[in-house]
């Protein structure tokens, strides 16, 4: 029989109940949640991108509208009037009331000469041939400068609108407020590190950056987004974890800046974060749950199944031995039956013997006396060991016996006591405790008493002959019932059986005591009687440790012979 | 009694001699039968008052040996003698009448008691029937 540790057991049925379906199910929720936390990212990333792209649209507009009003301006006057300072002061306070965003107003001839300008700084007579801007404008007829610092040393851009009429060229200018537009571009609130800015081409700060990038500046993260830069797209930088800030850069449409708008990746993927999390605890926290309870019930399983490998070896070996039992009582019965024929024989001459010397004994002479007794003596001893033999062949029978008993009403629990006490002296010489716990309600059953109590003796003597020479011997004795039998069981903690002598315990002639202590006929007969009585007994035992003999009587005998197994 | 009309019937021919001889020396009348049929001829032929039958032999057993004698004979006693008593064969046996049931190997003068016994029951039952006959 192979012996499985329960650990072995166990293992296996972990792996084949728990571990691959627990696979299968981290797969899945891991793909589920990679997933989700995918979508949830672009969300965000397409959120941010709609976001600037809507701001980038106010940006424009914002443009537009400066450059149609500069356009209108430019369009509905003469160089002349407009060259006149008080009329281009007014000018701009008409502008200002309008919106906040104009600096100043500048007109310029063809050469970059400032002929008039209404505004807070002195730049009134100052050439602007060389500048770029100024170059720009006289190319493309309207321009938006950079941030630039200029003849007043302050970072501002201009936007400049040109008209040629037929007779000259001339220009209009205007310098946006740098705080004003700073307000409009950073007007955008995104979580909590949300932020929007400009930059150039060239990656300088058009407008200041709340997290730290003044005008005018180098942004030191500019190459993250223009890398993947390409014309009037807009695309997302970063956004990958090992990146601090997850970025959306647009292009302007009314000029060559980029609109960014950026939030640090842990605020922009919080929620993910924290939905990636509590999936991640949910997970674990259920696969914990799953395996928790799988390895109890693998446990549980394990033990069970050794509990029915060990109960089913049990039974094997009961079985084997019932098995056994049944063909050597088949064959005692033949043996003793063919050896009672001619113990008979012997017997009838024997009698004839001694009758026949009795009718001798008168003829003979008298000198004869020592002669015939010793003849006597040995007729006598042939009966003897005629019966002896007879005595054996009596027990092989007992043992595969088709009983033949007196069915009175018997009850266990005054019997055993009675039977105790007669062996009681014997185990207090031994030194031996006798515990008896019976059930006090036992029904009365029908049976034998003399051959239960036969039984009885036999199996005390046994535990007696067990215990001999051991300390601390106990014998324990208990009667309880259950639905259909009652169960007698004899327990000591003496020498035991080893299991080659369990299997042949209940044989005939089979004894583990010295020569001429035992006959071997005890436990066979106490077999043969139990199963006459339609019962079954059965030896369950550890080498030194112990022997425990269990009794099974039906409450209800049907009355007919039994047949040995 | 003297002159009891004994039958043994076993299929043990030394058995047969000897346990002959030894009741001839205590006055009995012995017949023999190695087998239930010649028992039976035997019975069909002679009185007998007991018949002293083992219960396994080859051929008709001893039962179905019993159930004839008690049906042709029903005065005759017999004395079961089995190599081991079995609860079936014992059974049948009383219930078929038989007068007891004795275990091989038997000591002699315990059979030949039995025999006595039997024979006594058998008296006693014939001298009932002819007081009810005498009574009709």
């Amino acid at each position: 029989m192979k012996q499985d540790k329960p650990n072995t057991i166990k293992r296996m049925l972990v792996f084949r109940l728990l571990m691959l379906p627990m696979v299968v199910l981290l797969l899945v929720c891991a793909t589920i949640a990679f997933y989700l936390i995918n979508y949830s990212g672009n969300q965000i990333k397409n959120e941010l991108m709609r976001t600037a792209a809507d701001h980038r649209n106010l940006i424009d507009c914002f443009f537009a509208e400066k450059k149609a009003t500069l356009k209108f301006i430019i369009e509905s006057n003469t160089l002349a009037s407009m060259s006149d300072n008080t009329f281009l002061k007014k000018l701009l306070k008409n502008l200002q009331t309008e919106s906040k965003a104009f600096v100043d107003l500048g007109v310029f001839d063809e050469n970059g000469n400032h002929l008039a300008y209404a505004g807070p700084y002195d730049l009134a007579g100052k050439n602007y041939g060389d500048t770029p801007w100024f170059k720009g404008l006289r190319d493309k007829g309207v321009y938006i400068s950079d941030e630039f610092m200029g003849f007043r040393n302050v970072p501002h851009f201009i936007i400049a609108v040109k008209r040629m009429d037929n007779s000259r060229t001339w220009y209009v200018r205007a310098t946006i407020d740098t705080y004003f537009f700073n307000d409009l571009v950073e007007n955008i609130r995104i979580g909590k590190t949300g932020e929007a800015y400009i930059v150039n081409s060239n990656g300088i700060f058009q407008t200041r950056r709340r997290s730290g990038g003044r005008l005018m500046e180098q942004d030191t993260e500019f190459n993250l987004y223009t890398t993947a830069k390409h014309a009037a797209a807009s695309f997302c930088a970063g956004g990958r974890f090992n990146l601090e800030h997850l970025y959306a850069a647009v292009p302007l449409k009314q000029k060559n800046w980029t609109l960014v708008v950026r939030q640090a990746t842990t605020d922009a993927f919080a929620p993910i974060a924290i939905s990636a999390l509590i999936s991640f605890l949910i997970i674990a926290g259920g696969g914990a749950a799953v395996a928790v309870t799988g390895y109890i019930m693998a446990s549980n399983m394990a033990n069970r199944l050794k509990i029915a490998d060990v109960e089913k070896r049990e039974m094997t070996t009961q079985l084997i031995i019932a098995g056994k039992l049944a063909e050597v009582g088949e064959m005692s019965t033949g043996i003793a039956h063919e050896i009672n024929n001619p113990l008979q024989i012997m017997k009838a001459e024997l009698a004839m013997i001694e009758e026949l010397f009795m009718d001798l004994v008168p003829l003979m002479d008298k000198g004869a006396e020592e002669i015939m007794a010793q003849v006597k003596d040995s007729f006598d001893q042939i009966g003897i060991q005629i019966q002896r033999c007879a005595t054996i062949t009596r027990g092989l029978l007992n043992f595969a016996r088709k009983t033949d008993h007196k069915l009175t009403p018997v009850k266990i629990q005054t019997l055993l006591p009675q039977i105790v006490q007669m062996v009681d002296h014997r185990a207090r010489v031994e030194d031996i405790r006798i515990v008896q716990e019976m059930d006090p309600d036992l029904p009365e059953i029908m049976s034998d008493a003399n051959q239960l109590q036969q039984v009885f003796l036999n199996l005390l003597n046994n535990s007696i002959y067990a215990l001999e020479q051991r300390s601390q011997g106990e014998i324990r004795i208990n009667a309880v019932k259950n639905s259909a039998d009652i169960i007698i069981r004899f327990s000591d903690n003496g020498c035991g059986f080893s299991r080659e002598t369990m299997e042949k315990a209940f044989l005939p002639f089979f004894t583990t005591k010295p020569v001429g202590k035992g006959t071997g006929l005890g436990l066979s007969t106490v077999y043969g009687i139990i199963k006459g009585l339609g019962g079954e007994i059965t030896l369950t035992s550890e080498l030194n440790q112990g022997s425990t003999f269990t009794i099974r009587l039906p409450l209800n005998v049907k009355d007919q012979s039994h047949e040995t197994a | 009694m003297l002159n009891t009309r004994l039958m043994i019937v076993d299929d043990e021919e030394r058995f047969l001699k000897t346990t002959k001889g030894l009741m001839e020396k205590r006055k009995c009348i012995v017949s023999t039968a190695l087998s239930g049929i010649e028992a039976l001829e035997i019975l069909a032929k002679q009185e007998m008052d007991v018949v002293i039958l083992d219960v396994k032999m080859p051929g008709m057993d001893g039962v179905e040996v019993l159930r004839r004698i008690k049906q042709t004979h029903p005065l005759v006693e017999v004395i079961m003698l089995t190599g081991h008593s079995t609860t079936e064969s014992a059974v049948e046996g009383m219930k078929l009448g038989a007068f007891d049931y004795l275990l091989k190997p038997c000591d002699i003068n315990i059979l030949f008691s039995k025999v006595m016994e039997a024979v006594d029951k058998k008296q006693t039952r014939e001298q009932q029937m002819n007081q009810g006959g005498k009574d009709r």
